[in-house]
């Protein structure tokens, strides 16, 4: 492919290191409210991480952290060789929501980026490095379509074609197919395995699905229960690549893995038989979004996944 | 055939639904026969009812109009205000006229001079038909006036008779009650009562003189509308004689006569200077060579200076309140910006903001009146400013083309006065639109580690548009509101002073011309509305305009 030798050696990939991270959200009235505590984890070169557990755990938070979004309270993310600072075009992010520019159509909203990480390239290589991202996730027809002419699916499409256009070491899935149906996640599943199957790069999905977990990941990370936050547990997933879905779905280690991940879930849920767990309910008024309705939805993933 | 008839469809209901008449898609998706049932129903509500409703309203203002007499007459009629339009547009064609006449040359003068000279002896003929109509109906008027009034003035002094005899009945009455009450036949009490008793019965005869007065006088004042109308017919004449003796006048010495004229007396004084051998004359007649060649060249630039016409007057005001709105937005837009973008800045202005935003225009107008008029001092008519503002040609052969606005300082002031009260709605606006801006946006300009200017201009300008734009309607419609009172109390030529200047006249005619600015405010300021919804349109992602 001859745009992707203009894009910087994909060859050099970096690992990343997450040590001792924490995160506090400040209280005025005591001790400040730690959602993350003691959070380590390695994720090796062109490996695919996905990170499960309850809502409100911290799930998004570490992403964030990773991505550069939100302040680091103590310990270090180390990605490559160097210590994170903020973001970065080395780490992409793809949101939950596809947070395109309703103004501008898909071509211009995966051009925005490339233009800053690219400065060096020619008008008509960069064209090419856009068009060639939009192709990759199967929207060479919609280049000029604005957001509001697509479905969901079609526009988180472009959210991940302005993700990888930026040819990452890193690439973050922040609960990316949350909001789609359940025929346009598994395809857009597989538009991602694909894409990370050719580009190798280091990839980490924040999930609900524990279906998605597991079919999409090598390690699953388990998150234990906010706040203080931390690894509960880490799964293998030993499954060849490139996966096929229908292999997948009928092997019965894909049960075994299954059933593994939701008796983690279900024993740490937060609430059982109508009794609270934890009463940080004072709290509550301080966390901001990521460790919002910790009660609301902690109950709610409690009924969902019981 | 039917697709292109479908792409006419759509692009006219597009169009219409982007203009914002939405009461016009019915009717046109009638003509393209969608569901015709559904339409007739639709514009039977829509557009009949309304049209009905309206009809209402115009007819109890005809008819409550008239009952309410004022200082300067009867309210005017809708007909009466549809008579001013007229008559003000006929203004206007009078101006224009003679503005071309002052401008006509060789020829062309000289076959207009003699179309005006046929039109005024027609004239002059039609007038003493109409006069001979008019002094007529007013004899006939006078009859009728007569008639009417002959039994009231029997009744009046019938009345002073009555009245006569019955005050000499109380005097006598007075009397003898006052002599038995000396002789201590009578309480003091009983004159007491009786004193009373009659003045009340004097009021009374007073009053019901003064009435029957009231209406011969009313009788009087108010002809039969045949005299009146004969009246106005002939004076409408009369006035039309005299607009076509001015013609006259004009056209006999319009700027190619005044040239030539100078240039004769040139070649004259040129004449005399060479037959001349005192030395006086020659230095006399060389200066009159000198004066009369300059004042000769000085008259090209001349123009006919017309009255203001209501056209003129609207004309300035729409070319002030443009200019206000766009100081103001200059203004309010960037501050807007730096507001929403930097919290400090915000708190810095929201005290001025605050305290400036309710105070009146009248207060911002005499404060700019001082202190912008400060500039143009001592003779404003010699500033710079005005001098190139009301010049000609800018730099000797760009011809101006706001030279016919006549700019002066009232008008600065009058436009500093909108731009200030329009500046708080685009400002607050601005500030909103752009601090409100989706925080995922601003994510994503982090990770894509977009720099300040790509930020600002790809990401925080595009999403606050729509606001900054409700924000810049908002300001439009102030500004014109603001307007017309600025031009009012200021004296600045445009329609708030045509409404001060007719409410001075106070006559029944200026009456309805009020009434006919009133409407004309209302109907530019709909139209302004229109454009800013438009524009607003235009620019918002999120109603499917955004692809255009």
């Amino acid at each position: 492919m001859s745009t992707l030798e203009l894009m910087p050696d994909p060859k050099i990939r970096r690992s990343v290191e997450i040590s001792n991270l924490i995160k506090e959200y400040p209280n005025p009235y005591g001790d400040d409210f730690r959602v993350i505590e003691n959070f380590n984890l390695n994720i090796q070169e062109g490996e695919f991480i996905s990170v499960i557990g309850h809502s409100g755990c911290g799930k998004s938070t570490v992403l964030t952290m990773l991505a550069g979004l939100n302040e680091i309270s103590g310990g270090g993310i180390i990605v490559g060789n160097k210590e994170i600072n903020g973001p970065g075009p080395d780490r992409s992010v793809v949101f939950q929501a596809p947070c395109l520019m309703p103004w501008l159509n898909s071509f211009q909203n995966v051009m925005l980026g490339v233009k800053n990480v690219y400065p060096h390239v020619t008008k008509a290589e960069r064209k090419q490095i856009v068009e060639h991202s939009l192709e990759v996730v199967g929207l060479s027809d919609a280049m000029k379509k604005y957001p509001k002419e697509m479905s969901g699916g079609m526009q988180q499409r472009v959210g991940i074609a302005r993700a990888i256009a930026l040819q990452p070491k890193v690439l973050l899935l922040d609960e990316p197919f949350g909001r789609l149906d359940s025929l346009t996640r598994m395809e857009l599943q597989d538009v991602i395995i694909d894409i990370l199957a050719r580009e190798k790069m280091t990839a980490m999905i924040v999930t609900h699905d524990v279906d998605e977990a597991v079919f999409m990941a090598d390690r699953c990370v388990m998150m234990s229960n906010g706040p203080k936050a931390g690894v509960g547990e880490i799964l293998e997933i030993d499954f060849p690549r490139p996966r096929n879905r229908d292999d997948i779905f009928h092997d019965p280690k894909f049960f075994d893995y299954r059933e593994h991940l939701l008796a983690f879930l279900e024993q740490r849920a937060p609430i059982k038989s109508g009794t609270r767990t934890f009463s940080n309910g004072d709290f509550m008024g301080f966390v901001n979004k990521e460790g919002e309705d910790l009660e609301d939805a902690a109950r709610e993933q409690a009924t969902s996944v019981a | 055939m039917a697709k292109t008839k479908d792409k006419i469809k759509y692009g006219l209901l597009r169009l219409i639904d982007l203009s914002g008449f939405k009461i016009f898609d019915p009717p046109v998706r009638l003509i393209f026969g969608e569901d015709p049932q559904k339409q007739i129903r639709d514009i039977a509500k829509f557009m009949v009812l309304p049209i009905i409703f309206l009809t209402i309203c115009i007819w109890i203002w005809h008819v409550v109009a008239p009952t309410h007499k004022t200082k300067s007459g009867a309210v005017p009629t809708p007909k009466k205000v549809l008579v001013a339009y007229s008559e003000n547009s006929r203004y206007g064609e009078r101006e224009q006229e003679k503005v071309k006449d002052f401008e006509l040359t060789g020829e062309l003068r000289i076959a207009r001079i003699a179309e005006v000279e046929v039109k005024l002896v027609e004239l002059e003929k039609e007038a003493a038909e109409k006069q001979e109509v008019s002094a007529k109906a007013s004899k006939e008027g006078a009859a009728i006036i007569q008639s009417q009034i002959a039994p009231l003035k029997i009744q009046l002094s019938q009345l002073k008779g009555e009245v006569k005899i019955a005050k000499q009945e109380r005097k006598t009455a007075l009397e003898t009650l006052a002599a038995k009450v000396a002789a201590k036949e009578e309480s003091a009490d009983a004159i007491l009562t009786l004193v009373k008793q009659q003045a009340l019965t004097t009021a009374a005869e007073k009053e019901r003189k003064k009435t029957l007065e009231a209406q011969i006088k009313g009788i009087r004042d108010d002809p039969p509308e045949s005299i009146k109308a004969a009246q106005l017919a002939a004076n409408k004449v009369e006035d039309e004689i005299q607009h076509y003796k001015k013609r006259l006048d004009i056209l006999n010495g319009n700027k190619e006569v005044r040239k030539a004229a100078l240039l004769a007396k040139v070649s004259e004084a040129k004449a005399e200077l060479a037959a001349t051998a005192d030395p006086e004359v020659v230095l006399a007649k060389s200066k009159a060579v000198l004066t009369n060649s300059k004042n000769a060249d000085g008259i090209e630039a001349q123009k006919f200076a017309p009255n203001a016409t209501i056209a003129w007057q609207t004309k300035r005001s729409l070319a002030t309140v443009f200019v206000g709105f766009f100081i103001a937005a200059a203004v309010a837009i960037p501050l807007g910006i730096m507001c929403g973008l930097n919290r400090i800045v915000m708190a810095c202005l929201t005290p001025i903001i605050s305290i400036f935003r309710p105070v009146s225009p009248v207060v911002w107008l005499l404060i700019f009146q001082i202190i912008v008029g400060a500039f143009f001092l001592p003779d404003p008519a010699k500033h710079p400013l005005f001098v190139t503002l009301n010049s000609t040609y800018w730099f000797g052969w760009i011809k101006n083309p706001i030279a016919f606005l006549n700019t002066n300082p009232a008008m600065i002031f009058s436009a500093c006065t909108v731009a200030m009260c329009a500046l708080w709605p685009a400002l607050v606006n601005t500030a909103l639109g752009v601090s409100a801006i989706d925080k995922d946006h601003l994510n994503v300009a982090r990770v894509l580690k977009l720099g300040f200017w790509s930020r600002l201009f790809k990401i925080i300008i595009p999403s606050a548009l729509p606001l900054v734009f409700a924000g810049l309607r908002i300001s439009l419609g102030v500004g014109w509101m603001v307007l017309i009172a600025a031009e009012a109390l200021s004296s600045s030529d445009g329609l708030g002073k045509f409404v001060w200047d007719e409410y001075q006249n106070g006559s029944s005619q200026s009456f309805a011309n009020i009434f006919l600015a009133c409407f004309i405010v209302g109907i530019i300021g709909f139209f302004l509305d229109r454009i800013m919804i438009i524009l607003q349109k235009l620019v918002s992602f999120d109603d499917g305009s955004a692809t255009a």
